[in-house]
């Protein structure tokens, strides 16, 4: 892994609770999007349906 | 919960309580494992759970409660590695509220348990962002009867070990 990933890294777990969970928030809604999109595929090559269809 | 009597402790688990030690790693819900003030008879029931988070704006989504933005999953501990990882959690301040996260090793020693392949991820993690203590590690691990399945762990995944 690079030096920069690294610090990144460490910076990020560096962070506190509140700004974590924050990220975690973003990151989660950022995979509901992709998952509703049906942009996602899967191991077949399919792509997946988004939860509305 | 607690103050009300609903729950008697409870500690945060899973990748949102690996958040607390580590990066983030993107969680879809929160595994809060609770040990409950009642349980009748062996049974163990969440309603009491469920009844008092709904009636407080919580709303039911199949195995989760979703409170605010994110679903959460209450467990009950399977195992007495897990009921000594709520016992052990610490203490920790979110934006002014106190919750409970369990203690890294404990996480370790249950995504360890579990078995799946985020699992080991969130172990690997642990040991190379040097975010457990190995000794206390160890013994948790040997007094659950875990020390066999961590030397497989160590021997296909570390390579020299810890």
């Amino acid at each position: 892994m690079s030096k920069g990933k690294e610090e990144m890294r460490t910076a990020l777990a560096r962070l506190s609770f509140s700004e974590k969970i924050r990220i975690l928030e973003k990151l989660r809604d950022r995979d509901k999007a992709i998952a509703a999109s049906g942009l996602r595929r899967t191991a077949s090559g399919k792509k997946t349906k988004s939860h509305d269809e | 919960m607690q103050a009300d009597g609903v729950i008697s402790h409870y500690a945060i688990g899973g990748a949102v309580g690996a958040t607390f030690y580590l990066e983030p790693a993107a969680t879809l819900d929160v595994d809060v494992f609770v040990l409950l003030t009642h349980e009748h008879g062996g049974l163990v029931s969440l309603s009491p759970i469920y009844e008092y988070l709904k009636a407080r704006g919580g709303i039911e989504d199949r195995e989760h409660i979703v409170l605010g933005d994110w679903p959460v999953q209450f467990l009950v501990p399977g195992s007495e590695l897990e009921r000594e990882a709520v016992a052990a959690s610490i203490p920790v301040d979110l934006e002014g509220v106190m919750t409970w996260v369990m203690l890294p090793e404990h996480l370790v020693a249950i995504a360890l348990c579990t078995g799946r392949g985020k699992d080991y991820i969130r172990v690997l993690q642990f040991i190379k962002e040097k975010a457990v203590d190995e000794t206390m590690l160890r013994t948790i691990l040997q007094k659950h009867g875990l020390l066999s399945k961590w030397e497989q762990f160590e021997r296909k995944y570390l390579g020299e070990g810890i």
